[in-house]
């Protein structure tokens, strides 16, 4: 009898060790801020890709943007990190850099060539790609038709310098600020400009031209033309300003018309779409690039692999599109696809930015400095920051501030 | 005689030796209370502090998790860091709130310490911004800061003000209108605080300085102060250790120090989570440390009772 009750026993903890062997290998994959908007793409998406890969199971997580970083460093150090995790591009070099994220080379094969190069060359650390290139967007304008008008503004402007007179004339002529474009990050609007940030590791940024360029913003925001809280205006902010009417257009990704769609309609039906135009750095503005990278220490980095290239495939690709309607894929086939122009003709606001964006996509690269370039990018991007600040705001001369700040760098780099 | 001694003497041994036996059990078992929650303390408070000490000295690399000695490397570049010490001053300098929200507390505990009828919904209605979520409470005073926001369009009708002022966005002002938004926050906790220690002072003492001719002024200085001592020790160490703290305050209002905003715990946070120098975050951490520690040494000698 107690022979047989240990028989027994061993045999259902044996029977558990072996289910346990069997069970799937689980691939946790973290997206930032796509629930619950998207369940249904992710829900579809996962079941598609067990379906195809019996033993594996995908799971899908989704956070807030800002837990991202923090999160992954803690599973890293935990020794338990996801199978994938959704990065945009700097975190992409400065966790390579770090060595906490794996390059994927070996896993992409013929794949690699699908990609548009501008995506893959976003992702690219030291030769090596660490991230699977996924969704990506770029800025377009937005503007309120009846402001213009009232302006004599007639066409959305084709060139910065235009963007910048436009403006001028827009708020002169209704006394409503023109724009309010995001601020945040100053270097990419040097990089935009075709203007140079960083040359054989010194700071540069405080040539005549820099120093006219960053002058243009200075005299905008002394005329009203961007409100003056331009510098706490982000996603959000922009968006609430123009479906109140507080600005006459808006500078950002396409898909903030959805939210002028379904919050301000009277807005909407009086909105205008044009493309944001280029200037001399022949780049499209507001690309940011999203992706997935592999990180350390993950179980089964091939089988992570194996879901990161289905979920950026050109079908996934594609179908997350479809699903958010105002984002691209990165792959060369999926912004061929039908849907993207079919809008170009289209009365729609959000259809004709589809249109109007995807075409852009072509010049989309994230305009970031090469990372890893600065040793303590905390500080010194604070540094730039608040000087371009004191001078677009009028506290400082524009020259004084941009010198202040490249000696600031220039001390940094030379440690 | 010699046979009464000698059982009074193996009396006391045996009462002696009982005495240490129960004393030796009584501190086990008093260890036995304290265990759960210095276990607790241990695992979360003493070795994060104790690692974090040890990371101060030593370049880390999360990846792989080695740790080298710097030699303090991470000191000398915080002493040469004007980022640093510009965001020690606006964290020293948010010790103003100190003074002033712990009197407001103290003086509001005394309102709503009075019998009246409704007072409960006073001490409620106080007591509300505490309980508030910092992030909604945030958004909500953004809009109250905003350039053409509530506060400049009160001072506007009041004919106090003639132009637009982006509150949140000036550089002189900014810390200031962050210092106002933690009093609103904060002030009801502190009351709390010190209702409780104003309702442990027996009435007798203030009904005997009345009969003594005392006005309410003097019963306060005199009486009401002395006697809440050990409470306003308590609220200004809680209350200074927050201001040197502050960080979430600039995260919501000014998203990360804009407008002179940006504190000491920020610097910290945008070196370990942006930097992912978590040893320069852990040596900048120990400078924040060791003058939270020195404002604690003076305000104990300050208040705390004299033996």
């Amino acid at each position: 009898m107690k022979l047989n009750k240990m028989l027994t026993v061993g045999a259902v903890v044996f029977g558990f060790a072996a289910l346990h062997a069997q069970a799937d290998t689980e691939l946790e994959f973290w997206t930032m801020n796509l629930a619950p908007k998207f369940n249904d793409y992710f829900n579809k998406a996962v079941t598609d890709f067990n379906k195809a890969n019996p033993g594996l199971t995908a799971k899908w997580v989704d956070m807030n943007w800002d837990q991202i970083e923090p999160k992954l460093i803690a599973s890293i150090a935990a020794g338990s990190p996801p199978a994938l995790v959704n990065f945009n591009v700097p975190w992409v070099h400065a966790h390579a850099q770090a060595g906490d994220i794996l390059p994927i080379d070996q896993y992409l094969g013929a794949a690699k060539g699908s990609y548009s190069v501008g995506a893959l060359k976003d992702v690219t650390v030291n030769g090596k790609v660490y991230a699977f290139p996924w969704y990506n967007s770029v800025s377009i304008i937005a503007y309120n038709k009846d402001l213009l008008a009232k302006a004599g503004v007639k066409a959305a402007p084709a060139s910065f310098d235009q963007f910048v007179a436009d403006g001028k004339q827009i708020t002169a002529k209704t006394g409503v600020p023109a724009y309010a474009p995001k601020l945040g990050n100053f270097v990419g609007w040097f990089y935009y400009a075709g203007l140079p940030v960083i040359e054989g590791n010194k700071a540069v940024f405080n040539s005549p031209k820099h120093v006219a360029f960053v002058q243009k913003f200075a005299d905008l925001y002394k005329a009203g033309v961007m409100p003056k809280d331009v510098f706490k205006v982000e996603f959000e902010q922009e968006i609430a300003a123009y479906n109140s009417g507080k600005i006459a257009m808006m500078t950002t990704a396409p898909q903030a018309l959805k939210r002028t769609e379904t919050d301000a309609k009277a807005v909407y039906a009086k909105t205008g779409v044009a493309a944001f135009p280029t200037d001399a750095g022949k780049m499209a503005f507001g690309a940011w690039l999203m992706d997935f990278v592999v990180p350390k220490g993950t179980k089964d980095p091939a089988a992570a692999a194996k879901l990161g290239l289905f979920l950026t495939g050109d079908a996934q690709q594609v179908a997350f599109s479809k699903a958010t309607e105002t984002t691209f894929p990165s792959t060369k086939k999926g912004n061929l696809d039908p849907y993207f122009q079919s809008g170009a003709k289209s009365a729609d606001p959000v259809e004709q930015g589809r249109a109007v964006a995807a075409k852009s996509m072509d010049k989309a690269v994230t305009l970031t400095i090469p990372p890893g370039v600065l040793p303590d990018e905390a500080a010194m991007t604070k540094k730039l920051q608040d000087e371009i600040q004191d001078a677009i705001e009028g506290r400082k001369p524009v020259k004084a501030a941009l010198d202040e700040a490249v000696a600031a760098w220039n001390e940094k780099l030379a440690k | 005689m010699r046979f009464r001694t000698d059982l009074c003497n193996i009396k006391i041994k045996l009462q002696s030796s009982y005495a240490v036996k129960n004393t030796r059990s009584y501190a086990a078992i008093a260890y036995l209370f304290l265990a759960p929650a210095l276990i607790l303390m241990g695992v979360f408070t003493f070795w994060p502090v104790g690692f974090n000490t040890y990371l101060a000295f030593q370049d880390y690399s999360i990846a792989d998790g080695t740790a080298t000695w710097n030699n303090f490397a991470h000191f000398k570049y915080i002493f040469h860091e004007e980022l640093f010490w510009n965001a020690l001053k606006n964290s020293l300098l948010y010790l103003l709130i100190v003074p002033v929200i712990q009197l407001g507390a103290l003086v509001l505990a005394k309102l709503v310490n009075n019998k009246l009828p409704g007072m409960t919904f006073f001490r409620a209605t106080f007591y509300i911004p505490v309980i508030t979520s910092i992030s909604i409470a945030g958004v909500v005073w953004i809009y109250v800061y905003k350039y053409d926001g509530m506060l400049t369009w009160l001072l506007t009708s009041l004919g106090l003000l003639h132009e637009q002022i982006d509150w949140l966005g000036e550089p002189k002002i900014a810390l200031y209108m962050m210092m106002i938004f933690t009093f609103w926050k904060g002030i009801g906790y502190y009351m709390v605080l010190y209702l409780a220690g104003l309702q442990a002072i027996p009435s007798e003492v203030e009904e005997a300085a009345v009969l003594d001719g005392a006005n309410a002024w003097q019963r306060f200085w005199k009486i009401t102060v002395p006697m809440v001592k050990p409470t306003i020790l308590l609220c200004t160490l809680l209350s200074t250790i927050a201001a040197i703290k502050v960080m979430q305050e600039p995260i919501v209002l000014t998203k990360g120090g804009k407008g002179d905003t940006y504190t000491a715990l920020f610097y910290v946070y945008d070196q370990a989570f942006r930097n992912f120098n978590f040893g320069r975050a852990a040596a900048a951490g120990l400078v924040i440390t060791f003058f939270c520690v020195l404002l604690a040494i003076i305000q104990f000698r300050f208040f705390g009772e004299k033996k």
